[in-house]
């Protein structure tokens, strides 16, 4: 499937159809204006409790969950929201889930992005960082013990490399030579820290430390993520185990609503605007001939539809509250297959 | 049938279990080529190979964390970490990760963990630890302490096939001092309290190796009719059986080798005050480790944890209450 | 200012009746106080002439404050009532380690449902306190308020006979002293005892939530199935056995009237918890005095059971026709030497009971009754 059509703009991946690359401007688009929206909401008091976005970070989550196969698992994280999209969550269960209604995906157990639909194969994240990339690890783990094709691709901050948990999970999958893709988005700040009082050298040389490939990527183009995931998936799955890619992005926002980045300085927040993702993918699709206009359109009118949908949702019933501790009996659950969109691409297919 | 040790009978339970269930397999350090510190996994890497009889690098947090990844894909990992204290550095893995996953996402984490626990050999503050209470308090987890061979074989194998994350208290006093008649197969133990000895005057509830502390100070008692209770599983506790053996004795007296303040025998003692309070003739007493580290000379650690003779003074003085 | 109402510390003045110089009645109203509860007229404690003012009209004042002066006395508010005292709290029995007497949960329902007067108990606990095992104690032996469940052995009266009129003895005892006197004349009268470990029993009594003696006498009526000479009744030459069916005589105290034998016809069909039932029914109505004459006809093996005392060991009188009557006394712990299964000997404490058989030479021997006690014995020891 893969078009390569000399008009076009070049492309950082030749297995991006023309579909694929509007594709991945839709989920952006999705994923800003979902964003916008709840914060919309917070600030009406619908939110409870904080919020998190990941303005300005839009490529990092959809470029690199689009490379991923339907058996393909994921710990998506807060300023991720993209991966959830492209996995097939629709904006009206992520509207209720910020908005901790019954229609949630956790039904209100969890708030804000601290979810994940296992039926599209998504792993919901803890608040301590990053513990999820010990839980992407250990998929990558079964898969390669049980001799699958499939990766475990898990998301985290420039902040979390600081901890414990990401030293064990990079050199258990070094060591292990595990199917895992470790996408570090390295937004500059974790919180109000940033990153010359978090850590020392280059991130993504760390990997060579642990035996494997570390490659820094600019997270503000969505296909230059989609190949690295892309690339990084097809060594995994020829055995070559773990890749780290250090997205280098910007966080737009503060930390959570209710931080405004006064520590940021101005002149580096206008830098980064400038390079936004969306703009830049705009621009590409755009050349291509695309209506972004209507583009736009119809995916506002997705988010305002989802909107009204949640809106009109019932909050969880008190009574439930202490239910579901543990386990009983039902249904086998494990993360489910198949369900999530599948971006085509050419070199994709579990 | 066969007459087997404590830790025998946890070997013949993994055992049992990986050979019935391929998606059972073995995590921890040392346990494959090694065969395990204690000698659980003995032979096992020959039989089920590396993959299954995994091990892992020196990572305990990376050990849970990796565990419930594996679990959340369709295995059943049974984790192994060391020595029990060491699963302080996967704390946050088991009760953040683990213990909360099903009630937020609906997702099952069926991971086992071991921990080999307990004190009076001179291991010290780092290797004698009872941290059971801890993962009591922690919702989400089960928590499992046997004190004979066949409860370790049944509760470790109803712990793999419980679809919850269980915390499997394996004393190390009974590795090789218990010895018991356990059966063959597969076979679980349910979740629920043992009467390891009957009486009508006085309830003693204990767990684990201090199961066989109150039966020793009981038989020299004489002339009285104690009753001995095995919890066996402290989360969630057979609130049934407890309540049940205070009625009959009016007298309760718990006993936990954790260090005293909110050890799970603290959780007994405060249902018993609340549930059984009509039935009571003296008070709950309770007998634990005080609250200092486990010392590592043999008269300092001797003199900390719970003696026959400290649980025989007390059970005869709540007897003349 | 006078104190009115407890929670009232201060007044305010609203009005005077009188003026300086006017003559005041003794209890004429001489001025309205208000407080924030009531306003009310002052009656003047004392007559004279009012000499002085000493609080204004809208003067508000502490309670106990001078109002005015009559006849150079001040007027001061009737002295407050003394402040309630809280009343001493009864001091309750001392025990003799210096706490009020209390009784835990267990024990206080336990006497509550057997309608048991706990103040009337001897507390074996520590400092004294009433265990479970006392109230459990008295509750097997009819409780507190009602007397033991015992015969007199004939050689130990245990109370006084209190004499009616003129120092006789009340009819009622004449008839018994008269039964007593006759089965002596009568029967060949031996005892055998045996002792009995009552460990089983306890445990077993607790958990039932009955007493002891309905368990014996189950036991006591499987023996006699083995061994039924001893259920039959000896009229001069005639001699009757009753094989399976046992009609038990119980032998009740009166108290001072003396004691009576109600019997439970067919106690073999009754498991412990229906005797221990029926047992209590006749002893009440024995009491009650509403016995029937049927009630207590018919007995064909009797037992008497007065080990609330203390006392180990008696020689009862057998209950005229039958040919034996069987004593249960007090349960001591008693040291005794236990036989392991390797044959090595130790010091064990376990509960003893003495049991009694007196039974008549005429009809049987000293080694039958041994071997009916042994039965009695091996059951008890068996009990489940």
């Amino acid at each position: 499937m893969a078009t390569k059509t000399s008009a076009a703009p070049a492309t950082a991946s030749e297995f991006l159809t023309t579909e694929d690359r509007i594709a991945l401007l839709r989920y952006m688009l999705l994923m800003r204006g979902i964003e916008e929206r709840a914060m919309n909401l917070y600030r009406q008091g619908k939110v409870p409790g904080s919020f998190y976005d990941g303005f300005g970070q839009e490529a990092v989550s959809v470029g690199a969950a689009f490379a991923a196969g339907p058996a393909d698992r994921l710990c998506v994280l807060h300023r991720d929201l993209g991966a959830h999209i492209v996995r097939g969550v629709t904006p009206a269960r992520i509207f209720s889930q910020y908005m901790g209604r019954e229609a949630g995906v956790t039904g209100g157990r969890d708030g804000n992005v601290h979810f994940g639909d296992f039926r599209v194969g998504c792993v919901g994240m803890v608040s301590m960082l990053p513990d999820m990339m010990l839980v992407a690890t250990g998929m990558a783990m079964a898969f390669k013990l049980r001799e699958e094709q499939r990766v475990a691709i898990t998301w985290f901050g420039d902040g979390s490399t600081s901890r414990g948990d990401f030293h064990e999970a990079m050199n258990w999958a070094g060591v292990q030579q595990l199917p895992v893709i470790f996408v570090l988005e390295n937004n500059q700040y974790a919180y109000s820290t940033p990153s010359a009082l978090q850590f020392a050298g280059d991130l993504h040389e760390r990997a060579t430390a642990y035996g494997f490939e570390g490659i820094e990527v600019d997270g503000n183009d969505a296909e230059a993520m989609f190949e690295a995931t892309r690339a990084a998936r097809e060594r995994a799955l020829a055995g070559g185990g773990p890749t780290l890619i250090e997205a280098v992005t910007m966080r737009m926002h503060g930390h959570a609503a209710h931080d405004d980045m006064k520590y940021v300085p101005k002149e580096q927040v206008e830098e980064w605007r400038k390079k936004d993702p969306i703009d830049r993918q705009v621009a590409r699709v755009a050349e291509l001939g695309t209506d972004v206009h209507a583009l736009r359109a119809e995916v506002q009118e997705l988010i305002d539809a989802a909107t009204e949908e949640a809106l009109a949702g019932p909050m969880p019933d008190p009574a439930t509250a202490t239910d579901r501790v543990y386990y009983e009996a039902g249904e086998d659950l494990l993360l489910g297959d198949g369900d999530a969109p599948w971006s085509g691409f050419a070199g994709g297919g579990a | 049938m066969a007459t087997m040790t404590y830790l025998q009978a946890i070997s013949d339970g993994l055992r049992t279990e990986m050979r019935a269930d391929e998606r059972v397999f073995v995590m921890g350090e040392d346990i494959g080529v090694f065969g395990g510190a204690f000698k659980v996994t003995d032979g096992f890497i020959a039989e089920f190979g590396p993959k299954r009889v995994m091990d892992t690098p020196l990572a305990e947090s990376g050990i849970v964390g990796t565990a419930v990844g594996a679990a959340v894909v369709g295995m059943r990992p049974v984790c192994e970490m060391q020595f029990a204290d060491f699963v302080s550095c996967g704390f946050d893995q088991l009760v953040n990760v683990a213990g909360k996953m099903y009630y937020r996402q609906g997702l099952p984490v069926n991971i086992t963990v071991r921990l080999p626990s307990g004190g009076g050999f001179s291991g010290g503050p780092f290797h004698s630890q009872n941290p059971e209470a801890w993962f009591m308090h922690a919702p989400g987890l089960k928590v499992v302490a046997p004190s004979t061979a066949e409860d370790a074989k049944g509760l470790l194998i109803a712990g793999i096939r419980d679809r919850n994350p269980v915390v499997y208290m394996e004393h190390k006093h009974l590795y090789r001092r218990v010895k018991g008649e356990v059966p063959d197969g597969a076979y679980e133990t349910p979740l629920t309290a043992r009467v390891a000895q009957e009486g009508t005057d006085l309830s003693i509830f204990a767990y684990g190796a201090m199961v066989h502390t109150a039966l020793e100070a009981v038989s020299e008692l004489d002339g009285a009719s104690v009753e001995v209770i095995d919890l066996r599983v402290l989360k969630p506790l057979d609130e049934e059986a407890i309540l049940a053996s205070v009625r009959k004795t009016s007298k309760a007296l718990v006993i936990d080798e954790a260090n005293q303040t909110c050890a799970a025998g603290a959780e007994v003692a405060a249902l018993i005050a609340e549930k059984a309070f009509e039935d009571l003739d003296g008070p709950v007493t309770r007998i634990a480790t005080p609250d200092c580290p486990i010392p590592f000379s043999p008269p300092l650690e001797q003199a900390v944890l719970p003696s026959v003779e400290r649980v025989k003074e007390a059970a005869r003085e709540l007897l003349e209450y | 200012m006078p104190q009115m109402g407890v929670s009232v510390s201060e007044g305010t003045i609203t009005e005077w009746l009188k003026q300086v110089g006017d003559e005041v009645a003794y209890e004429e109203p001489i001025c309205v106080i208000s407080t924030d509860k009531i306003d009310t007229e002052l009656p003047s404690p004392a007559a004279g002439t009012l000499s002085e003012i000493l609080v204004d009209v809208g003067q508000t004042v502490d309670v106990g404050t001078p109002l005015a002066r009559i006849g150079g006395e001040a007027v001061e508010a009737p002295a407050p009532p003394p402040k309630a005292e809280p009343k001493p709290a009864t001091p309750a029995a001392v025990q003799s380690n210096g706490h009020a007497k209390r009784y835990s949960p267990v024990v206080s329902r336990i006497a509550a449902e057997h309608g048991i007067d706990l103040d009337k108990i001897e507390g074996t606990g520590r400092g004294g306190r009433v265990r479970k095992q006392d109230v459990m104690a008295v509750v097997e032996n009819g409780g507190a308020t009602e007397p033991p469940l015992h015969i007199e052995s004939p050689y130990k009266p245990d109370e006084p006979a209190s004499p009616k009129g003129d120092g006789e003895l009340s009819r009622m005892r004449r008839q018994i002293g008269e039964h007593m006197k006759r089965s002596l004349d009568t029967a060949a009268t031996c005892t055998t005892w045996i002792e009995v470990d009552f460990g089983r029993l306890e445990a077993a009594r607790a958990r039932l939530g009955i007493t002891a003696l309905p368990i014996v006498a189950r036991c006591a009526i499987d023996a006699l199935r083995e061994y039924p000479q001893l259920n039959a009744w000896l009229e001069g030459e005639k001699y009757t056995r009753f094989d399976d069916r046992v009609n038990l005589g119980i032998a009740v105290s009166l108290g001072e009237d003396g004691l009576i034998v109600p019997v439970i016809a067919d106690a073999q069909d009754l498991a412990p918890e229906g005797l221990g039932k029926r047992i209590k029914e006749l002893a009440r109505a024995a009491r009650d005095r509403t016995l029937k004459p049927d009630d207590v006809a018919g007995a064909t093996f009797t037992i008497t059971n007065p080990g609330q005392y203390g006392s180990i060991m008696a020689t009862p009188v057998i209950n005229q026709p039958q040919v034996a009557i069987l004593d249960t006394e007090a349960v001591v712990k008693r040291p005794v030497v236990v036989t392991a299964a390797d044959g090595s000997d130790s010091i064990a404490i376990r509960p003893i009971c003495i049991l009694g058989l007196s039974w008549d030479h005429r009809a049987l021997d000293g080694a039958l009754a041994a071997q009916f006690l042994a039965a009695i014995k091996r059951r008890i020891e068996a009990w489940d």
